[in-house]
């Protein structure tokens, strides 16, 4: 049955996440937790760009909103709010959320933008709020905000630090849950409208759909998921600065989806794992070129596989060729 | 005012771009459940009644009107909001979608109004989809992607979508263009099966002469934006006017 394949291989993935403690130092482990943050982040572009077509090259905006908001919340920089992990990961979704949703009213309100025109907007958005939060001294201008605390477990115990195994899980927890809601939400009948709004909007349209609403809600949610990255990863680097809120995370993350494979949600987690794990391991070798190495990959896998690396193993959907 | 047992009326349409009359003082009624063609040359203003039907093109002048309420001067989405829905010459279906997601869209957007809410809760009907898979012959190949349909399969796959839309007035553009002679005749007993099992009223624009005559249906014959001529395949074959609009003026 080789339709059955791309499940196996799912379950083979998460199973090799899933017993990668074993075989991993502390070090290692913790440096596994932050890149399945990625794929988190990931599963933010996999979605808007792979499911609804819409390429945005801005959204690092969202993950850096999301890590700014947490960094802030738990230095207790908003006193009012108090310093409540939850409560930060909550807002950090929330307010990348919110920066999508009003980005999303410019971008397809009135006749809307799309295709290249949206990347480019979506692109120099990113380089504006990148210089601006650069010089926002309340949130610490070029040299970003240090010492965000580490994950801690929400009820009181000797040690309230998550240890790397803890911080693991948990990273790994919020992953499967993400994509299984945006697996399932694919699977829907409002997936089968974004699949159609990628495939012809004005067509879409005409069937009496509300294509700019569906687009509004995506870019929300696909703005909340990459915050709740951007929140984890603060907590799990202990740094932001404005390099997570701009153009070339933004540009990054556009190369883990395109090489893991942009229509299916598990290879751009896939491709994410795979880029970034390349660059730690290579960079210490090839310095420099290791983005000209990355480049080049990307070059090469969008001319010769649209599909990326891994969007034909894995692809779970249900359509069959003749 | 008196309630009118037509479907459609098209009262007096005028339609100029400019200089050009594209369709000078046309009138035209349907009944319920009746199937009509509309047969003419290129240029004589079919496809520009279509476009003001559903209402792409407001009329220079004249009226339509539907279910008698005017809908001419009406935008596209309130028109086939009211029940009027368009099949183009190019096949309209979503090549990224398989053949039951095809369908299962336009359902979606006959409940009227879907929201994100109701899109995620609501599954359509299985009964409903496999009924409407079944009429375009697609049952065994639900799940394959349009994009792998052969030319015909995509064109059945498209009638079947405006009966998933469950529009009662469903106007057809040239539904045999590109299509093999065995794919027009089965595209006609299709199109025979939306009045006969289906109910709807169905107006067809064609000017494929044997897939007229495959229709075996009542014909109106347009030419320089005006009807012509009308009555079945036989007669208005043997109109010597249609005869000098399809061959030129005998000298």
């Amino acid at each position: 049955m080789l339709l059955r394949l791309p499940i196996l291989l799912s379950l083979a993935f998460g199973l090799l996440l899933l017993l990668a403690p074993l075989a991993l130092d502390d070090w290692r482990l913790s440096q596994l937790a932050q890149l399945l943050t990625y794929g988190i982040f990931a599963l933010s572009l996999s979605f808007i760009w792979g499911q609804v077509g819409i390429l945005c090259f801005g959204q690092a905006i969202f993950f850096g909103t999301g890590a700014y908001v947490m960094a802030l919340v738990t230095l207790g920089k908003l006193p009012w709010l108090g310093e409540s992990q939850i409560l930060g990961l909550l807002l950090a979704t929330l307010a990348a959320g919110g920066v999508a949703f009003i980005l999303g009213l410019f971008l397809f309100g009135g006749r809307g933008i799309t295709g290249a025109h949206l990347a480019v907007v979506t692109l120099c958005a990113a380089v504006v709020i990148e210089i601006a939060t650069g010089r926002w001294g309340f949130v610490g201008g070029y040299n970003g905000l240090r010492g965000v605390p580490p994950l801690t477990t929400p009820w009181p115990r000797d040690d309230i630090y998550l240890s790397g195994l803890e911080t693991y899980f948990l990273i790994f927890a919020v992953l499967a849950a993400v994509y299984f809601l945006l697996l399932w939400l694919t699977r829907t009948p409002f997936g089968t409208l974004l699949a159609a709004i990628r495939s012809n909007e004005e067509r879409t349209r005409f069937l009496g759909f509300d294509v700019t609403m569906a687009k509004l809600f995506a870019f929300f949610l696909s703005g909340m998921v990459a915050g709740l990255a951007g929140g984890l990863f603060a907590a799990q680097f202990g740094f932001v600065s404005p390099q997570l809120i701009g153009f070339a995370l933004s540009t990054e993350v556009l190369i883990w989806v395109a090489v893991g494979g942009r229509g299916v949600l598990l290879a751009a987690v896939a491709g994410a794992l795979l880029v970034r794990w390349g660059e730690d391991q290579l960079s210490d070798q090839i310095g420099q070129y290791w983005l000209l190495a990355t480049g080049l990959l990307f070059i090469v896998i969008v001319v010769i596989a649209p599909r990326g690396l891994f969007g034909r193993i894995l692809d779970l959907s249900p359509h069959r060729k003749s | 005012m008196t309630v009118s047992s037509a479907l459609l009326e098209v009262e007096d349409i005028t339609k100029r771009f400019g200089g050009i009359v594209a369709l000078d003082g046309l009138n035209l009624t349907l009944k319920p459940g009746e199937l009509r063609c509309i047969l003419g040359p290129n240029g004589c203003g079919k496809t520009t009644l279509f476009n003001v039907l559903t209402g792409a093109f407001k009329p220079t002048s004249g009226r339509v009107r539907f279910r008698g309420e005017v809908i001419s001067g009406k935008g596209p989405v309130a028109i086939s909001r009211r029940g009027i829905s368009r099949k183009f010459q190019v096949p309209g279906i979503f090549p990224d979608l398989t053949a039951q997601q095809n369908i299962a869209l336009p359902m979606a957007a006959a409940s009227r109004k879907p929201t994100v809410r109701t899109l995620v809760r609501r599954a359509p009907d299985p009964a409903r989809l496999a009924e409407l898979l079944d009429f375009a012959g697609l049952s065994d190949k639900a799940d394959m992607l349009a994009s792998d349909l052969a030319h015909g399969e995509k064109q059945r796959l498209e009638v079947a979508m405006l009966l998933a839309v469950d529009a009662d007035l469903l106007l057809l553009d040239e539904p045999t263009a590109g299509m093999s002679k065995g794919e027009t005749a089965s595209i006609a007993a299709l199109i025979r099966k939306l009045t006969s099992d289906f109910g709807k009223t169905v107006l067809v624009i064609e000017h494929d002469m044997q897939f007229v005559r495959a229709l075996d249906c009542p014909i109106t014959v347009m030419a320089r934006g005006a009807v012509i001529a009308g009555g079945t395949y036989d007669e208005v074959r043997s109109n010597p006017q249609v005869i000098e609009c399809y061959l030129g003026r005998a000298a």
